[in-house]
């Protein structure tokens, strides 16, 4: 039998009175890609931010379970929270420049993670950046240059590679192709698609963009109002939406 | 000019042997409870190397980045006993080590000297003696930014969090910037070390040079941050390292020159410009060293 990487039970974390989001359960199977889907303050990002570890939610249970070895991860110690954090998941932000240090060249970006689980040769963090500058088609020659003289699309592609080099267990992804323009969001698109494919990620990845899903999602939720009113393998879901709101929410995409 | 009664007649001033002894203050300015107060951080931070203790800082007769951290640790550490020598940039008779000796004579009635060994307690900004600190003495250092990783996490809570977790990752990021940057590590002063293999900490604006010789020193070295309200110590004997790369390890760098006065070749060296035609003369920046050298 196979163990679910990450197994939430019952999850529900709420700003004051308003829901953010409500008895959310869910696992996730190692080299999988979830996708989360729902109109503007249905709870998604609350859902990712609780997960990642950026929000800490009112009840409910959260274990990782990463080479056989068991994490709870609302009932850690903070150190070695911030640890698993490091080491084991990765968060893309809707906007590089929240996972970006701007006064820091590209090269020393893709090393932070490095140099923070250990690294001290600075020979090897180069080559490895170098490498995966190439690997998110980044020109090797960009490798001294501050992120701020990037175009949007090098800069989420910068943000990937920086997340992805110390090969995290679960990577967290927050409208990744959100600010980008749609010849550039097929790019970054198609870019996650192989970095999936070739590496085996396991993946949660949050969007309103139901094509990005598509692309991307072995399994999909929906989300409205904090609670997830229907799941599924992606396809499923979206050849044959079951609830009001999800068929509402396939109808409403344009074909161009 | 507005006219007033008191008046300080500019000849009553005796610069070489500084203000006379004035009564009217405590001991060393600060009152016994401030002292107290300072005197338990202190401790505190000689227990846990390298740890940066709050303090509730006083306002100080001078203006805060002149050195009222240290200015307030030498006054709780001050006893009738001791002699004080005050160094600026390694040299005795600059400004801001002239005023301090003086602002200490005035309050403390203290012997005070310029010779490194004969001064049991020794403030300075910038620069660690050339002659060799011995056991027993007290070396107090003035601290701009005592927060190493300030310039690369803003806040406060969080840089607190980074040091009880020991998460310096991001130290090295600076470093690595400077080699992508220069080929080397251009960080030339203030440069980080790591105190007794726990914390990460500023040595105060000292060039690296004089990194080395905080590492095992017999003498006690202390930190004081005024306008930051932080005071933190190395005790007696304690490893401290520069933090550096295994394939670019710290160069503790010099001008590649000797002294013009005393022809020292491995001492620090002030670049002076010395006409209009841009010529430069290299001199010792310890004062009382150079001097000690060339008479002999």
């Amino acid at each position: 039998m196979i163990i679910p990487i990450l197994k939430v039970t019952n999850l529900s974390k709420s700003y004051d009175n308003i829901v953010g989001c409500k008895n959310i359960s869910m696992s996730l199977y190692p080299g999988e890609v979830l996708g989360i889907v729902g109109e503007s303050g249905s709870g998604k990002t609350t859902l990712i931010n609780c997960l990642s570890g950026n929000l800490e939610p009112d009840r409910g249970k959260i274990i990782f379970n990463i080479n056989n070895k068991e994490t709870d991860f609302l009932n850690i110690s903070e150190s070695e929270k911030r640890k698993f954090i490091r080491t084991d998941l990765a968060f893309v932000h809707q906007n590089p420049r929240d996972g970006l240090r701007l006064n820091v060249s590209a090269g020393g970006n893709i090393g932070e993670k490095l140099m923070s689980v250990g690294y001290r040769h600075y020979g090897n963090i180069r080559s490895l950046a170098t490498k995966w500058m190439n690997k998110v088609e980044i020109d090797k020659s960009r490798i001294d240059d501050l992120p701020i003289t990037f175009s949007g699309g090098m800069l989420q592609r910068l943000q990937i590679a920086k997340n992805l080099i110390t090969s995290p267990n679960v990577i967290f992804m927050d409208e990744p192709t959100g600010g980008l323009d749609v010849s550039v969001q097929a790019r970054v698109l198609d870019l996650i698609r192989s970095l999936v494919n070739e590496l085996n990620l396991t993946v949660i990845i949050v969007s309103h963009d139901l094509a990005v899903i598509r692309l991307l999602a072995d399994k999909m939720i929906v989300m409205k109002n904090g609670t997830v009113i229907e799941s599924g393998l992606s396809d499923q879901v979206l050849e044959d939406p079951q609830q009001e709101y999800t068929q509402l929410l396939v109808s409403s995409v344009l074909n161009v | 000019m507005r006219k007033t009664n008191n008046v300080i007649k500019i000849k009553d001033f005796k610069v070489d042997k500084g203000l006379p002894f004035d009564q009217e203050y405590n001991f060393a300015y600060l009152d016994e409870n401030t002292k107290k107060m300072i005197r338990r951080a202190i401790i505190k931070a000689l227990c846990i190397p390298g740890y940066q203790v709050p303090f509730a800082s006083r306002e100080m007769p001078m203006p805060y980045g002149w050195g009222t951290g240290g200015v307030q640790v030498t006054a709780s550490c001050l006893t009738k006993r001791d002699t004080l020598k005050i160094i600026d940039q390694g040299a005795d008779d600059t400004t801001n080590a002239v005023s301090i000796r003086n602002f200490f004579k005035k309050t403390s009635n203290i012997k005070t000297t310029e010779i490194t060994e004969k001064a049991t307690l020794i403030q300075t900004r910038h620069r660690i003696p050339e002659t060799p600190l011995k056991k027993k003495q007290i070396f107090v250092y003035q601290v701009p930014i005592p927060e190493p990783l300030a310039f690369l996490e803003p806040k406060v809570s969080e840089t607190i969090k980074m040091h009880s977790l020991s998460e310096y990752g991001a130290m090295h990021v600076k470093l690595y910037e400077d080699i992508s940057k220069n080929g080397h590590i251009e960080t030339a002063y203030a440069y980080p070390v790591k105190t007794n293999d726990r914390y990460i900490m500023d040595p105060s604006p000292i060039p690296k040079f004089d990194n080395p010789k905080m590492n095992n020193s017999p003498a006690i070295q202390l930190f004081g941050a005024g306008r930051e309200q932080r005071i933190y110590a190395i005790p007696p004997y304690t490893k401290v390292k520069s933090l550096d790369f295994e394939d670019y390890p710290f160069d503790p760098f010099k001008a590649e020159h000797a002294c013009d006065i005393c022809g020292s070749k491995n001492t620090y060296l002030d670049e002076i410009i010395v006409d209009d035609a841009g010529n430069k003369s290299f001199i010792c920046s310890d004062t009382d060293f150079c001097n000690k050298r060339k008479n002999k």
